[in-house]
């Protein structure tokens, strides 16, 4: 967890004030709010930091560069239709469930959650799947 | 054991080879973890998508097999997906929430079936809708899977031209030993606990079975009765009680007194043969398939035995080597809300052509979640398929084009029709008993004995004497055996008084010289 990129997030957040927006950051946000979807946390931010993607996933403020190659690979293991639906299954589950069907499901990613399994507990949200908690 | 009443030689009854394979209807590690029912539907199309592409080669090896999403325009192909059929008369929960009630009539049909209906065929990539003279809305519900070939109009509809079902799963081959005889009886709808129930009807059954009732003759059919499967709505609990509100101490006996009713039945049963029992919509199980086996505690004195077995619902078991599957009926019935067929019987032969037991499940008959399966499929051809709690009996053999050879059973309900099916397990051959109201069976039986013992006696034959203590000569050893069972309901042991007290007085008015021969 990079708590020093969160502390500077508020620090932004306060340094434009509550309610009264001036024009700059006000123009600024109008940019971040059209470059990333779930708006609520990137209010006042300016356009060149790096803002969250996704808010609340797994109830943690899923953070840019934690999103390593693992959880891309994982995620797009995720959204590969070919293995079913995502939701719902754990991701390991539904490795182990592709792998019974006999589709070959990518071993690697079986590594990575295995991996993860094994490491420390503060990544349990790797092991639901992307849109848990979401839909 | 079914001992002769008259001779001293004791017919022993016949015994088969039992394995029960309900193990996946029963619900044992799956955890429910909050999953939707997009897992099931996968499994399923996964399943039989690998199953119909074995088919295509045969069928049209010509053509590409494409996904919904690869559909290109005008381009002949072949599609693979699970039909979903839209229903504009289907009862849906956000009909609840509309603002406009008038288009949905307040007293629902018993089928959901319009003119409207159209079939959607949907992959993992897409949807399309499937348009064009062949597929026949009305034959077809949400959930089963085929292959279509046709193109994709300017419309952006499919326009089918020919269609595939996977037909009849491989079956494995019946033995061909024993000449024995031996048979299996169904029966199903018992209903105990409501009015339509007759306690006498369904004695007549268990006797009949358990080799109490008739001559040697039809104690020899009963000794080769090997099991006896009631498919399910063997008790009723009134509806009341469902409402969620604590019963008051007054009315714990009405909630009791069915289960107690039927163990009681079932104790006579299963101290005399094997009895598979199997839950229904009515009984005290859950309420999505698969139902999970009635629990042993509901039949304390039944259990005791170890030829009773409390099953699932779907059942599927083996006896000898030949295959049983069957249902206690809400398949069948939720088919014949949906779709349209000239009997029951042909329901059953499209669940078997589907491989499917139960298509309509999650969409309109309740199901369970799971994740890693879908236990319905069909992967082998039953030898006898049965289904229970239906209008009538009805039967059909079935064959397949790779010699499968099934025999297609529709059991009725016990209560209304007092119709139970015995099966012959080699040849798949059945018939129907039928156990007639009692009032008419008792008259017809006592006034054919009446008469014989009568015309006996005038002619200075010795009758045969009841073995009760009143003496009375009947002509037949049936109607000796009928007369002592009648005797053994005088006492009101069985039967409660005013019925004992109705026969009583029946009898006397057909035998007023009682005791006097």
């Amino acid at each position: 967890m990079s708590s020093g990129d969160i502390k500077g997030f508020y620090r932004q957040k306060k340094k434009n004030g509550g309610v009264t927006k001036p024009s700059s950051s006000s123009s600024s946000s109008k940019k971040s709010k059209s470059k990333h979807y779930t708006g609520g946390a990137s209010v006042g931010a300016p356009s060149a930091a790096p803002t969250p993607a996704l808010v609340t996933r797994g109830g943690a403020i899923d953070l840019k560069e934690e999103y390593g190659d693992e959880e891309e690979a994982l995620r797009q293991f995720d959204m590969d239709m070919k293995y079913g639906p995502c939701i719902g299954v754990g991701r390991l589950e539904r490795w182990e469930r592709a792998a019974a069907m006999g589709l070959h499901p990518p071993p690697h990613v079986r590594e990575v959650l295995v991996g993860l399994a094994s490491g420390s507990t503060a990544c349990s949200s790797k092991f639901k799947c992307l849109w848990e908690g979401l839909v | 054991m079914a001992d002769s009443e008259m001779g001293e030689a004791t017919l022993e009854r016949k015994l088969a080879v039992y394995r029960n394979l309900d193990e996946r209807f029963v619900i044992r590690e799956e955890k429910y973890k909050g999953q939707q029912f997009s897992h099931i539907y996968f499994m399923r199309l996964h399943h039989m998508r690998s199953q119909l592409q074995s088919l295509i080669p045969n069928w049209k090896p010509h053509l590409p097999v494409n996904t919904v999403l690869g559909l290109e325009e005008g381009k002949e192909c072949i599609i693979v997906g699970t039909l979903y059929k839209h229903m504009k008369l289907k009862p849906s929960i956000l009909d609840e929430y509309s603002k406009e009630r008038s288009a949905i009539p307040l007293v629902k049909p018993h089928n959901f079936m319009s003119t409207d209906d159209h079939l959607i065929l949907e992959d993992e990539s897409g949807r399309v809708k499937l348009a064009g003279p062949m597929l026949a809305p009305s034959a077809f519900v949400t959930g089963i899977v085929i292959a279509v070939h046709g193109k994709e109009t300017s419309e952006g509809d499919f326009f089918v031209e020919d269609f595939l079902e996977a037909g009849l799963a491989p079956q494995v081959d019946r033995p061909l030993d024993s000449r024995e005889d031996k048979f299996v009886a169904f029966v199903s709808g018992l209903s105990v606990g409501t009015n339509a129930f007759n306690p006498l009807q369904f004695q007549l059954l268990v006797d009949h079975v358990t080799g109490h009732l008739g001559d040697e003759n039809e104690q020899r059919i009963s000794s080769k009765i090997v099991r006896l499967v009631i498919a399910g709505n063997s008790m009723h609990i009134s509806h009341g009680f469902f409402s969620g509100q604590t019963v008051a101490p007054k009315d714990h006996a009405k909630l009791t007194e069915p289960i107690r009713e039927l163990d009681i039945f079932l104790t006579q049963l299963v101290a005399a043969l094997p009895v598979d029992i199997m839950p229904g919509c009515n009984d005290p199980a859950n309420y999505s398939l698969p139902q999970q086996p009635l629990h042993r505690c509901l039949f304390a004195g039944a259990s005791a035995y170890n030829t009773f077995v409390s099953c699932t619902n779907p059942h599927h078991f083996e006896l000898d080597n030949v295959q049983f599957v069957g249902t206690s009926g809400q398949n069948i019935d939720d088919l014949y809300k949906y779709s349209d067929a000239k009997d029951k019987i042909e329901f059953m032969e499209r669940t078997l052509r589907w491989r499917h037991l139960a298509p309509t499940a999650p969409n309109t008959l309740g199901c369970y979640p799971y994740v890693d399966k879908d236990p319905f499929l069909i992967e082998s051809c039953p030898h006898v398929y049965f289904v229970g709690n239906q209008e009538k009996y009805e039967t059909r053999l079935l064959q397949g084009p790779d010699k499968q050879l099934v025999r297609l059973i529709s059991i009725p309900r016990f209560c209304e029709t007092g119709v139970a099916v015995m099966v012959h397990k080699q040849t798949p051959l059945s018939l129907s008993l039928k156990f007639l109201p009692p009032v008419s069976l008792f008259l017809l039986f006592y006034l054919c004995s009446l008469t014989l013992g009568t015309w006996n006696a005038m002619r200075s034959v010795s009758p045969q004497i009841c073995k009760c203590d009143c003496g009375y000569p009947m002509g037949t050893a049936l109607g000796s055996s009928m007369h002592t069972r009648l005797c053994s309901y005088f006492t009101g042991d069985i039967l409660p008084l005013p019925i004992s007290a109705f026969f009583f007085y029946l009898g006397r008015l057909f035998s007023p010289d009682c005791c006097n021969f």
